[in-house]
């Protein structure tokens, strides 16, 4: 059996509801049409906020903080397909918690590791979203990351753009964070005109690539090392590749 | 002359500095406006030749009054002059942090009229950005050995990291090379800076050097003897090596045609790493008998070569520190078998688990009195054994090291 959730939080949240109300495992969960086939028997996951947010209330009140945030993160990693490992990682949780803190065991450690991904995109997101400066002075930036980072990213920014305005903009997901100098909020666009950019703009994307061309000792090129750590695809939005 | 062409040639000049580490700022004072500064620094990109581009690497200018031997700017150079103006950098500054392009600035001069001057204008630069523009992000400023002690002290007020470079290991090279500039001189501002921080009760401004690896004859031995004076003495926080690229033809220096000596710099950072955050001591890496790092293999599993006495190591028993001393362990790997030996008794199939490489580990640990390669060999052995596997890559700089800050233990 296969079930299909919407690809909410909530959604997955209400799978694992599910799978406790009828006592039973499916065999793939999924939020993905590609990985069904034709003759896949398939149950559609109705979204339930409200199971939702109690089965969250329980896994902190139960499993703690850390834990909690442990699953959100693996959620945010969405390229892979990490919700079986999840469903069957909240279960082992609540029926041995002492459990999650051996990590040698396989499914702990399988979901130690979409943490990890997923921590890592954000870092080197807040490395390398590149922002332009918009007729009005708000910075913008478009990102196509390769995990669902984005409502991830906001603190690291408004940090250091306090007194600023700034757009960060995940094309793929049709979704943006818009911090307006006081809050930050996530909103989903699906329409948007391209924005003008300021005057300067071309001005110092120039500059950049200057210094980014001439800062690189030629004697020790390294094509290889600097792929490694820019791969390629981060590369779409950085003006300076 | 344009900024662009002003930007060409002064990041050209200032490229052959290695540091570009924006972590670890202590700093109190904020400045108010843009910026913030973090324990873990951040690599906003990776140049042709893969080093971390983390701070806005330039000089202020390339003219200079002094002539050292080894330096692409030295005035018997026939090469393009430019100068910023402070205010030209810290526009670039601040327009090139806005788009996340960096973590800040590092500042740095050829010696212009005087050092007084140079060190005025870089000083001038820095309250520009600290009180004019707020700029609250990091800032690596060079200080100019020889300047006034009030430029000095005030120009570090407002910096997250201050140096100065020694650049050749040894007085007598110092000498030979840079006449103008003696060791007691080059350490002066960065003693100044530290005297006044401490007579003032705030924290000391993290400090760093660099030493050029290569165009002098001094051994690994005296190079990391001075590195660990330079970290317990003086309190540097970091240096930094750099291997030579011959820049100009000079009767006492390599030839133009000669590489750079990436490998040896590579080995020097490892077992700079292992003096830091391994509790090594000089004398077990590098000593009289052994006056040079081992080019083939990492300072650790040399030293562990050279010590199997002290092998196997049982990994459900022994202490943090020792584990720390497993060829191939790092910090994370002891991380996770400190943290899952909590639970159980631990496996070889445990340690695959948890994707801990054991290369060159498992010929020296037992796992549950059991050592995964059966005998412990001799040296010659051992030596034949790991030379078969495939070499890592030197790297230009240890700029990864900088991610795992938090865990290694730097601040």
């Amino acid at each position: 059996m296969i079930w299909r959730y919407d690809g909410s939080f909530e959604g997955f949240l209400s799978s694992v509801v599910q799978s406790y109300t009828d006592k039973t495992l499916p065999d793939l969960l999924t939020k993905s049409e590609v990985d069904i086939g034709l003759f896949d028997e398939i149950l559609d996951i109705s979204t339930n906020t409200k199971d939702a947010l109690k089965l969250l209330h329980a896994i902190e009140k139960q499993l703690g903080e850390k834990i909690k945030e442990k699953i959100y993160h693996t959620f945010l990693c969405d390229d892979q397909p990490f919700e079986n490992d999840l469903l069957r990682y909240i279960r082992l949780g609540f029926k041995e918690p002492s459990l999650l803190e051996m990590i040698s065991h396989p499914l702990v450690y399988a979901i130690e590791e979409y943490q990890k991904r997923t921590l890592r995109t954000i870092h080197k997101m807040n490395a390398f979203s590149r922002f332009e400066t918009l007729e009005d002075g708000t910075l913008y930036a478009q990102i196509s990351p390769p995990r669902n980072v984005l409502p991830l990213m906001g603190g690291h920014f408004k940090k250091r753009f306090k007194h600023e305005r700034f757009i960060i903009h995940d094309l793929k997901r049709s979704m943006a964070l818009i911090y307006d100098g006081h809050s930050l909020e996530l909103h989903n666009i699906h329409d948007y005109d391209l924005p003008q950019r300021s005057f300067d703009e071309e001005k110092y994307q120039h500059l950049w690539k200057r210094f980014f061309d001439h800062v690189a000792i030629s004697e020790r090129l390294n094509p290889n090392l600097q792929r490694s750590h820019v791969p390629l695809l981060y590369r779409e939005w950085m003006c300076e590749f | 002359m344009t900024i662009d062409e002003k930007l060409t040639i002064l990041t050209e000049s200032a490229k052959y500095d290695v540091s570009c580490s924006s972590s670890g700022s202590t700093r109190e004072e904020n400045y108010g406006g843009l910026g913030a500064t973090g324990t873990s620094g951040v690599c906003h990109a990776y140049s042709a030749d893969g080093r971390c581009i983390s701070l806005l690497k330039i000089l202020l200018t390339n003219y200079c009054i002094y002539d050292c031997s080894y330096c692409i700017n030295r005035i018997s150079n026939d090469r393009p002059r430019a100068a910023f103006t402070p205010r030209e950098v810290a526009e670039l500054t601040i327009n090139f942090y806005k788009r996340n392009y960096i973590e800040g600035l590092f500042l740095s001069s050829g010696i212009i009229s005087n050092e007084d001057h140079t060190m005025s204008l870089l000083l001038k630069t820095l309250q520009l950005l600290r009180h004019e523009y707020h700029f609250n992000g990091y800032i690596h400023v060079k200080l100019i050995p020889g300047a006034a002690q009030e430029l000095i002290i005030a120009t570090s007020l407002l910096a997250d990291r201050v140096s100065s470079n020694i650049e050749l290991p040894s007085s007598k090279s110092l000498q030979l090379l840079a006449p103008e500039k003696t060791k007691e001189k080059v350490f002066l501002p960065l003693l100044q800076a530290k005297n006044y921080a401490l007579e003032n009760g705030k924290r000391p401004i993290g400090m760093s050097t660099q030493m050029i690896i290569g165009a002098t004859p001094e051994s690994d031995f005296e190079i990391m003897r001075l590195s660990d004076s330079l970290y317990s003495k003086a309190m540097l926080k970091r240096v930094y090596y750099s291997a030579y690229i011959p820049v100009n033809n000079d009767k006492n220096l390599p030839a133009l045609n000669v590489p750079p000596p990436l490998l040896r710099e590579h080995r020097l950072y490892q077992a700079d790493w292992l003096l830091r955050f391994y509790d090594f001591k000089v004398d077990e890496i590098v000593n009289e008998e052994h006056p040079y790092l081992d080019e083939r293999f990492d300072p650790k599993l040399a030293w562990a070569l050279r010590n199997l006495h002290y092998f196997p190591i049982e990994i459900n028993r022994a202490e943090k520190e020792t584990l720390l001393r497993i060829p191939g362990f790092g910090a994370r790997s002891v991380q996770k078998i400190l943290r899952a030996r909590r639970q159980k008794q631990l496996s070889t199939n445990d340690l695959i688990a948890m994707k801990i490489s054991l290369k060159s580990a498992r010929y020296f640990i037992t796992v549950g009195g059991k050592q995964p390669e059966k005998t412990l060999m001799s040296y010659e052995a051992l030596e034949y054994k790991l030379l078969a596997l495939p070499k890592p890559l030197p790297t230009a700089q240890p700029t990864l090291f900088d991610h795992f800050a938090s865990i290694s233990g730097e601040l």
